[in-house]
């Protein structure tokens, strides 16, 4: 099976996550878009190992998981404590530390 | 291809009747089935090819992101996510990457997504706003910038020069199985492995950190 279909399917979900962290203001969903972007990048590591037959696009596909999920925990407690402290989760009522 | 193609227009005609009538649920929801059926019957030779169930998981996962990024609601998005994973990882299945299709299961679109939703019930949240798209320079900016990078992207996957491509083996012994993964994590990727436990460790502090009652 060629993996050009695979590509071309990474790079659809990457922009698609790529427009959701730019277009949507809410922190929850921005960091859901931040998690289609990375499957995008697993997909493509998946297909190029499958091409090369090596194993270690797999490799990195699973740190990509591992950093993934470190990334969503803290996220998400931030968010908690962000919300705690200012019952919102838009992004542009939080700019204290923007320009 | 026929019936892909096919299926794709009646999913798109059912969306457009119920957007131009929403009184009317009935009407599109009985005719799309109905010329469903008929699809299937008529072009019931496409459903033995790869081909069909590539491009109908592709449609699924691209219709599912779309809706995660465009629902108002937070709760909504995080199950389309949650489609949106499982049709990766059928994606890795297709690759013959059984061990990262299992994982993408059960740790993304399982722990992963279960934080999520934990999450959104715990911040009891409105559904918001409609799109933010940016005001004069910066939106005629995104859509310069934005298009030259998709056509960026395409050009270089049409334009793709790599080895002539060499039909691989559909079953390669021991290609993607959890012998050779962690053969491979424990032997030559032995220190991003640890390093990724320190890592999974820190964020675990942090987390448990950020979320206590007094941030002092």
């Amino acid at each position: 099976m060629r993996i050009d279909f695979f590509l071309v399917m990474a790079a659809l979900l990457f922009t698609i996550g790529c427009v959701g962290v730019l277009v949507r203001r809410n922190v929850i969903v921005m960091l859901m878009s931040i998690e289609l972007m990375l499957n995008a990048a697993n997909l493509t590591f998946v297909a190029f190992s499958h091409e090369l037959q090596s194993m270690t696009g797999h490799v990195f596909a699973l740190f990509v998981i591992t950093v993934a999920a470190c990334e969503a925990a803290v996220g998400l407690a931030i968010v908690l404590a962000l919300f705690r402290r200012r019952q919102t989760t838009d992004v542009d009522d939080v700019s204290l530390l923007r320009w | 291809m026929q019936l892909l193609t096919g299926l794709v227009i009646v999913v798109m005609l059912v969306a457009l009747m119920r957007a131009l009538m929403p009184s009317r649920v009935l009407v599109p929801a009985v005719a799309g089935t109905v010329s469903a059926l008929v699809l299937l019957v008529v072009f019931r030779q496409d459903l033995a090819g790869t081909e069909f169930w590539a491009g109908a998981v592709g449609f699924v996962a691209i219709l599912s992101a779309l809706l995660v990024v465009l629902h108002p609601s937070p709760m909504v998005s995080v199950l389309f996510l949650i489609l949106n994973l499982l049709c990766v990882s059928l994606f890795y299945l297709m690759l013959s990457a059984h061990t990262l299709g299992a994982l993408q299961v059960i740790v993304y679109a399982g722990a992963i997504m279960v934080l999520f939703v934990f999450v959104i019930m715990l911040l009891n949240l409105k559904a918001e706003e409609g799109l933010q798209m940016g005001r004069g320079l910066q939106r005629w900016g995104a859509v310069v910038f934005g298009s030259a990078f998709a056509a960026m992207l395409f050009w270089v996957l049409r334009h793709r020069q790599g080895r002539p491509f060499i039909e691989p083996p559909r079953f390669v012994e021991g290609f993607g199985t959890a012998k050779d993964l962690g053969t491979l994590l424990f032997g030559e990727y032995v220190f991003a492995t640890e390093a990724a436990s320190i890592l999974l460790i820190a964020a675990m502090v942090g987390a448990v950190l950020l979320a206590k009652k007094r941030l002092d």
